[in-house]
């Protein structure tokens, strides 16, 4: 039994090193990418920082950096669909069938694939929060890599679903843009919760459920912005997102790889 | 004309698209801007001379989406390319400058009749019913658009991938979008002594594409008030002709004898 696992992870980490190699071969969509989050962080924070209500957000770069942290290891582990979705289009399913891994091996792959890649583009902007935000103690860096874990499995399963709802190219684009700028819009990286709550009323509790939303709030607990959080909502909500859409990928992606 | 329909045509199976790209936009409009706005200070309000922030930012969204839209067709452009239909394109008995044209017009059009649903949310949003404004605001769209689907002619042409342009046009939209004055008015770009960034947002299009609609819908808009509106149509006017006439040139040269590949 342990044998077999080990077997599984084993053939889940070959099958991630594909897709992160692949990730380095966009250098010019990494630095592009790169850009716009520094853009946010910088541009935005530092404008923003002026115009903003002091009693609702007293700096808005503190404020908004673990946004950030949150939204770069969202982008990257969502890059995981864009690869599947380019398969599917191309039908290199074939090929991908006939390797000698398990399906669920193939699966676990392409997810670790996700987290692989946002834990590596994550690594400097949370070089970055450290310098804008002070280090955190070490319980709260293992909480830090356990909300980035559960994130970027989170958006690497759901980035594979959408991509496999349908095997039209330009539809899968518009469908995780969709997803995509729902998530960024509809949780609290770029305004607290109580201006939602002002604006949405009864729907602003929409925006707690995110897993955007959870992951926001605990980095920002981790790095002393908030001094306190509902730390077992959040890390239970995370775990919930994670388990679920692990499982929707797994059903949809099967599926699709095998019809 | 019957080039520019090319373009048109494909807008018939984008229904969904449309569709997708304006709850999409609704949402913004409605969670993103309202909340973004709530936020704000009414500190802004100095440097917009008097107009509300959530009013100032739904015309700079309505920009962006127009100039992501006008972005997309060169997409469409570039798979013609890895599709080989450019070869069916330039067989056509038409001059390469009347198809550039038209290919340019097609594609700014279809970016406008795209848009028009998103337009019509923002002016019902901003009470907007004087004839005259609506009409200026399309035409302005239209031409502004024609910039736009120029200039991505011409990045297509000059990148010559799918994959690449995509990537790169991304990149630049991303980074424009930021550097205008969608967002924040110029003068609190001007205050945060951020000079690089300051000259990067007065001279980009989507700033003046974002301002000439704001000024068309308030008088007291401080660009009216300390400029006049004529710098920003002769901008708008400027960058559309330029740019169509680099992508006709493009068209010209570029394509003859396997260019393109």
């Amino acid at each position: 039994m342990r044998h077999a696992i080990l077997e599984v992870a084993w053939q889940a980490w070959i099958v991630s090193l594909r897709d992160l190699k692949r990730f380095w071969q966009n250098i010019y969509w990494l630095a592009g990418q790169v850009a716009m989050n520094i853009a946010d962080l910088l541009i935005f924070g530092l404008i923003f920082r002026g115009v903003v209500k002091p009693e609702l957000i007293p700096d808005y770069i503190r404020f908004i950096t673990p946004g950030i942290l949150c939204l770069s290891i969202f982008i990257s582990s969502f890059t995981i669909g864009r690869e599947v979705g380019v398969e599917l289009r191309r039908e290199v399913t074939q090929y991908l069938v006939s390797l000698p891994v398990t399906r669920g091996a193939l699966v676990a792959g392409r997810v670790l694939g996700g987290v692989l890649r946002g834990f590596m583009y994550q690594a400097g902007f949370l070089l970055l929060a450290v310098i804008l935000m002070g280090p955190p103690t070490l319980e709260r860096w293992l909480l830090i890599l356990l909300v980035s874990l559960m994130i970027a499995i989170t958006m690497s399963s759901l980035s594979i679903t959408l991509v496999t709802l349908t095997r039209d190219f330009n539809l899968q684009a518009a469908i995780r843009s969709m997803v995509y700028f729902a998530f960024f819009f509809i949780s609290n990286v770029f305004y607290p919760e109580r201006a939602l709550e002002a604006r949405l009323g009864p729907l602003a509790p929409i925006a707690r459920y995110s897993p955007v939303s959870m992951a926001v709030s605990i980095y920002r607990h981790a790095f002393n912005y908030l001094r306190e959080v509902d730390l077992k909502f959040n890390l239970l909500g995370l775990g919930a997102w994670c388990i679920t859409t692990f499982l929707f990928a797994y059903k949809l992606y099967i599926r699709n790889l095998t019809r | 004309m019957l080039i520019a329909m090319w373009d048109l045509m494909k807008l018939k199976n984008q229904k969904v698209f449309i569709a997708m790209r304006l709850a999409w936009f609704i949402v913004q409009i409605i969670v993103f801007a309202r909340a973004i706005s709530y936020v704000v200070s009414t500190k802004i309000l100095q440097y917009t001379g008097g107009v509300d922030y959530y009013l100032f930012y739904i015309l700079g969204v309505y920009t962006t989406v127009l100039y992501t839209t006008g972005i997309a067709r060169g997409y469409m452009i570039a798979e013609e390319f890895d599709d080989g239909i450019v070869e069916y394109h330039l067989s056509l008995p038409v001059k390469r400058d009347v198809l550039a044209v038209g290919r340019v017009l097609g594609g700014s059009v279809s970016t406008l009749i795209f848009t028009l649903p998103m337009m019509a949310v923002v002016y019902a949003m901003l009470g907007v019913r004087d004839l005259f404004t609506i009409v200026v605001a399309i035409i302005s769209a239209l031409v502004f658009s024609a910039g736009v689907v120029s200039f991505v002619v011409l990045i297509v042409f000059t990148i010559k991938s799918t994959d690449l342009t995509d990537i790169i046009v991304g990149a630049i939209d991303a980074l424009l979008v930021r550097l205008s004055t969608v967002f924040y008015p110029l003068p609190v770009i001007l205050a945060t002594g951020i000079a690089p960034y300051y000259v990067v947002a007065a001279l980009n299009p989507i700033s003046h594409m974002s301002d000439f609609l704001r000024l068309l819908v308030f008088p007291e808009y401080y660009i009216v008030v300390q400029h006049g509106p004529v710098a920003s149509i002769l901008y708008i006017l400027g960058f559309s002709t330029g740019l169509l006439i680099l992508a006709i040139e493009f068209y010209e040269k570029k394509a003859e004898a396997g260019g393109w590949r």
